[in-house]
């Protein structure tokens, strides 16, 4: 198995990036989950847990304060990775919301590679515009 | 006693880190124990994903960084 934590060694880019996706149960949460998981993959951030830092588990709040970015990606306009961030005062963090790019939000409904591609593809916006 | 944990896989950085914090723990003539935990299994017990890591009795003061001894004895203290 890989090593599923990254040394500030060997950190994407020379930074900390943490990425949190939306853990709700519709499309636009799956999205975001499995762009989150994209991102891992290609090395541009190690994916954390938004759950974690809503329940205020201190040593998951402290990484989210250490790292050099937190990229929440949230599925729909309630924003609620937005709110947990906001909540902790945290201020390097990015958001995307996979509603802004034209999908809509639905129940039961598979997701497609092409609207996987497009979230990622807006995080990576996102990421190289800092 | 306090116990000072570092957590990493040994590269460098985490070696500093550990450097770093013996110095600010000898210098502030703290009770400790220094541990190295450098299992990866280990170190996501702590929740911890980005590495070096400071964990002060099981308590993680940072992440990611290489801090100064003057910065450890901030958080050890």
């Amino acid at each position: 198995m890989s090593d599923p934590t990254s040394c500030c060694c060997s950190g994407p880019a020379g930074k900390n990036i943490l990425l949190y996706a939306c853990s709700g149960g519709s499309n636009v949460a799956e999205m975001a989950d499995h762009a989150a998981r994209q991102l891992m993959r290609e090395g541009r951030g190690i994916m954390f847990c938004l759950a974690g830092l809503g329940a205020d588990i201190p040593n998951m709040v402290q990484q989210a304060k250490d790292a050099d970015v937190n990229l929440v990606i949230d599925g729909c306009p309630i924003d609620c990775g937005r709110k947990i961030f906001e909540r902790h005062g945290l201020k390097n963090v990015q958001y995307v919301r996979v509603t802004d790019l034209g999908i809509e939000k639905k129940k039961g409904v598979p997701v497609s590679e092409s609207e996987i591609a497009a979230v990622v593809a807006r995080c990576k916006e996102t990421l190289c515009s800092l | 006693m306090k116990k000072l944990q570092i957590l990493g896989p040994g590269c460098p950085k985490c070696k500093m880190l550990a450097a770093n914090t013996e110095v600010a723990a000898k210098a502030l003539g703290l009770d400790y124990e220094l541990v190295k935990i450098t299992d990866i299994t280990e170190i996501m017990k702590f929740g911890v994903m980005i590495t070096p890591a400071l964990a002060v009795d099981g308590v993680v003061k940072s992440a990611g960084k290489v801090l100064s001894p003057d910065e450890i004895k901030k958080l050890i203290q």
